[in-house]
């Protein structure tokens, strides 16, 4: 049991963030503390003796340790004051742009309507225009005395970024449940923005500023460079366009142009890392890809014990087998256990329903059959035979080849399950090709004819997805996976997500496709009511268990899990009314699950048995099997 | 129908034109919002520098006079759209009599030949980079060596560029460190000026490539790592196909799209930055132009080469938006117009 809890876990501890943050808070310290240690009028006076060296080489002095330049001024001097002004304007320029962006982001966002297309409009077309051709421009003509009026110029163009940015968080975010409920709560605009959304989108916000900061200091220093900046204070930009102009690359004075630059460097990559870090903490996506590893198994073999296969009575091949399958999902909070020995086989030519409620693991042995378990998530033990072969162990090579060919998904093509840019030719094609060679036209004629075994009319075979209709992508979808015949079937909850007529017209089809082409299937749902005019056996699982697997019929005559009997007695029926059977969702955690039976907090029969000792799922009834100690 | 359809090219043209519009507005109304009027700011900001200017009273009569700044502010405004629309600028101040648009024009073809390369290596580079950073399958060894190429996204395109002037050119002496080619070459298709040119093109697209392919590439990653969530990717595996084919008809293919809505919106930036680079090499495109325009006082040039860069950019910019139909079958715009 793995079960750690670790208060260190924000996500705001990112190491680029703090790594980033640390550096900028470094460099804003030369500025800070600079002024007490060395004396910055010299920054401005050139008392000094020209082209001094710095201490380190020939000829420098202690009196200048970074040496001097050709007007005799002091180069440390000028870099304890030119940096934190370079610092200021980025950040005027960058929290003015962000300010600006809020307000006219979350207008856009929130208004919507002829507001939101406006400022949309507006804000793309600005943000093409090369900013530094019209600051260059405006430069000229107006004096930049000092630093502010740059950072005032430079907000100009901090503001589309943001804006933008806010604008598509607003959009996202006031779809959210919690912001709807605030709204029907009677919650004003103003508290919605700022009380139920702003916290969402401060790890965005953030990163939007350092981004904001780089670019604005970039463009003061890139003005400064071309010294079109103020130029009575030193500035990194003046000092490079000083040094530049005063040929100091040729006179090799390394230490008049190189100082500022990797002063600058190291900002940028400061803030560099903490946008990037930002990044990373706004989406836990980029958090789980850089955390993952991508594994099939262990690379060590586990050991496990060896149990009696459960194959059908009459010694018939068995398509597919699943033994003691553990698939757990390290997550920083602990490893939870989404299957915990699961053992089933499916039988040649029948539809065998797996069944549960959310999250109590049948996707998950879906996945893991199919071989493509999501990272954090691993299969950690047991086997997943398919017509013999141990998927689990089988090279990455011969994966491949039996896929498609063997076993084949029906995912829940209603969803998002087809490549949205190509043509359905090209994905039904692909699946054929990657596994036998054959002509183009063969490939046509053959492509045409899967469509038609599921009732779709040619010219689906050009068209795009989102041309589709829901039921139309479903049955695409079959008529994908019957396309290389295989012998195994999982569908992944194929009718949800359809209304019900659409329901039935794809259940009809599916039933139609294994009787035609004696498929195995594995189903897998939460409509009870559905699956039990489509399945041959149910396997009914319960956090992580397969509880109990029995024929259709005595499944739902004669359930004798109490889970199974909540489930059964849950599906509504228009003649009898009855009082809806509340069952609440799991009861445990998944990380550390209870001894016994795991059904024990709901159960209504529940003995001291069942509070020590976990059952098996043991035979009771010909071909009945329950996971319980009532028999 | 989906693709280019009359509202999308229409809609699209808009923001083109208003782009422009806004740019060049910008440049006309803020110099002027400024107290006093470009030509005195101008010979202020020079006798600032240089201490003292003779006649400076006479010279500012004389210019205002000459671009008409004493009329009103609508009158000046519709006289520069005219000098857009016909794209006539006048003369050059600094190099009379020469047009302007006679200095402009020679600088667009370098800067156009610079950029373009620089822009398709960056993105293509960095996008191919971005897309194995965010695969499971990228080979172990290469998603180290990747992030690693990712040092110089932070730096500017310029500082870059200097560093690499004094290493290469004046350190080792490998390629030259300014001009667009050598005095002695004779500019035509002939060996000598190409290699010449070439040459001399490696430093100024070396430093935009590297300091900006790293955008592309984190924005890529970002994509690539969101379409790896996606159920037809996981149906790509389950169907057993190459995972070559998995990664560039399946992921590739579907996480580029944004990122070319995302190189749309950085062209601007793109740009920008290489004036900068421009400027430190000395290579005599617009950009380069622009700057001299600015230290000569050339006010007609200024406003011209300022008004073409808006205009390739918003240019460019529209070239995009009517590229993308045609590799997103789902747009249509149809609707969103009017």
């Amino acid at each position: 049991m793995n079960l750690q809890i670790n208060t260190w876990d924000s996500p705001w501890l990112n190491v680029k963030f703090l790594l980033g943050g640390g550096v900028v808070l470094l460099i804003l310290l030369i500025g800070w503390l600079g002024p007490v240690f060395w004396d910055t009028e010299m920054a401005y006076t050139g008392s000094a003796p020209l082209n001094l060296p710095p201490m380190w080489s020939d000829g420098g002095t202690n009196d200048h340790p970074l040496g001097t330049e050709s007007n005799g001024r002091d180069m440390l001097a000028q870099l304890i004051v030119g940096t934190p002004s370079s610092l200021k304007v980025g950040f005027i320029a960058a929290i003015l742009g962000m300010l600006i962006g809020l307000a006219l982001g979350s207008a856009a966002g929130y208004l919507g309507g002829w507001w939101d297309h406006i400022i949309r409009t507006i804000s793309d077309s600005a943000i093409t225009i090369p900013s530094l051709v019209v600051l260059i421009v405006i430069a000229s003509f107006v004096q930049m005395t000092d630093t502010t009026t740059m950072a005032l110029i430079l907000a100009l163009f901090a503001w589309p970024g943001p804006t933008r940015l806010i604008r598509a968080q607003v959009l996202t975010l006031r779809e959210r449940g919690y912001v709807r409920m605030a709204n029907l709560s009677g919650a004003s605009a103003w508290e919605i923005m700022f009380v139920e959304m702003a916290p969402n989108m401060l790890p965005w916000l953030a990163a939007s500023l350092t981004g904001g900061i780089s670019a604005a200091i970039l463009g003061a220093t890139g003005l400064e460079a071309l010294g079109l900046g103020p130029t009575r204070v030193p500035s990194l930009g003046l000092i490079i366009n000083q040094a530049t102009t005063n040929a100091a690359l040729v006179r090799g004075m390394v230490w008049w142009w190189l100082p500022p630059i990797l002063i600058l460097m190291v900002i940028f990559i400061g803030f560099f890392l903490m946008t990037i870090g930002l990044d990373e903490i706004a989406n836990p996506r980029l958090r789980r890809f850089k955390a993952s590893k991508h594994e099939r198994m262990p690379k060590k073999t586990a050991v496990y014990p060896v149990s009696i296969p459960l194959s059908s009575p009459d010694g018939e091949a068995v398509p597919l087998e699943v033994h003691d399958l553990h698939v757990h999902y390290f997550t920083p909070r602990g490893e939870i256990m989404a299957t915990n020995g699961v053992t089933f086989s499916l039988r040649k030519g029948e539809i065998l329903g797996l069944v549960g409620e959310s999250g109590c693991g049948k996707t998950t042995v879906a996945m893991s059959i199919l071989q493509v378990v999501q990272p954090p998530g691993r299969i950690v033990q047991g086997e997943i035979r398919v017509n013999g072969k141990d998927l689990n162990r089988v090279s990455e090579k011969a994966l491949r080849d039996l896929r498609w060919r063997e076993l084949a998904l029906i995912p829940q093509g209603a969803m998002n399950a087809l490549n949205p840019v190509t043509r359905i030719r090209e994905q039904i094609g692909d699946a054929i090709l990657a596994h036998e060679s054959q002509g183009r036209t063969e490939l046509e004629k053959r492509i045409l004819q899967l469509l038609n075994d599921v009732g779709l009319p040619d010219r689906v075979i050009s068209m795009y997805p989102h041309e589709l209709s829901g039921g139309m992508k479903q049955r695409v979808c079959i008529a994908m996976a019957i396309a290389l015949n295989p012998d195994v079937i999982i569908a992944d909850e194929p009718t949800s997500a359809l209304d019900v007529v659409v329901q039935r017209v794809v259940a009809q089809t599916l039933l139609e496709v294994k009787e035609r082409l004696g498929v195995s299937m594995v189903m897998i749902g939460h409509d009870m009511g559905l699956l039990a005019q489509v399945v041959d056996r149910m396997a009914i699982m319960y956090a992580g268990h397969l509880v109990e697997v029995a024929p259709v019929a005595s499944a739902y005559e004669k359930p004798l899990h109490p889970y199974t009997q909540l489930l059964i007695e849950s599906i509504p029926s228009i003649k009898t009314r009855k009082p809806m059977k509340v069952t609440e969702g799991l009861t445990h955690d998944l990380r550390n699950p209870p001894p016994g039976c795991i059904f024990q907090y709901r159960c209504p029969f529940v003995e001291p048995r069942c509070r020590e000792q976990r059952p098996s799922l043991v035979e009771i009834e010909q071909d009945h099997l329950v996971a319980c100690w009532l028999y | 129908m989906d693709g280019l359809t009359k509202g999308y090219v229409l809609q699209r043209f808009l923001m083109f034109l208003l782009t422009i519009w806004l740019g060049s507005t910008l440049i006309f109304f803020i110099p002027r919002l400024a107290p006093g009027d470009p030509v005195s700011a101008m010979v202020n900001r020079i006798s600032l520098d240089q201490g003292y200017v003779e006649n400076a009273e006479q010279i500012i009569a004389t210019w205002k006079a000459r671009f008409g700044l004493d009329d009103p502010l609508w009158v000046q405004y519709i006289r520069y759209w005219r000098n857009i629309f016909s794209f006539d600028f006048g003369y050059s101040l600094a190099r009379f009599p020469t047009q302007a648009w006679e200095i402009v024009g020679p600088a667009l073809p370098w800067s156009v030949g610079l950029l373009s390369v620089a822009t398709i290596l960056s993105f293509f580079v960095g996008v191919t980079i971005g897309a194995l950073m965010g695969w499971h399958q990228t080979p172990r060894w290469l998603q180290i060596l990747l992030p690693s190429s990712l040092t110089f996204a932070s730096i500017p395109y310029f500082m870059f560029g200097i560093v690499m002037i004094y290493v290469v050119s004046f350190q080792l002496g490998w390629l030259p460190s300014t001009g667009a080619y050598s005095r002695w070459v004779n500019p035509g298709w002939n060996w000598a000026f190409i290699t010449d040119m070439v040459a001399h093109a490696i430093l100024p697209v070396v430093s935009i490539v590297l300091t900006s392919m790293g955008g592309w590439a984190l924005g890529m990653r970002g994509l690539m790592i969101s379409v790896n969530n996606e159920d037809y990717f996981l149906l790509a595996q389950v169907k057993g196909l190459s995972p070559i084919r998995i990664f560039f008809r399946y992921g590739v293919r579907n996480a580029i799209l944004p990122a070319i809505t995302a190189l749309a919106m950085g062209l601007g930036g793109l740009i920008s930055g290489s004036i900068l680079v421009e400027f430190i090499f000395a290579y005599p495109g617009t950009g380069y132009t622009l700057y001299e325009s600015i230290i000569t006082q050339d006010y007609t040039v200024t406003q011209a080469i300022a008004n073409l860069i808006i205009l390739i950019t918003a240019g460019s910019v529209f070239l995009l938006d009517l590229l993308y139909p045609l590799i997103d079958p789902r747009i249509t715009y149809g609707k969103n117009v009017g």
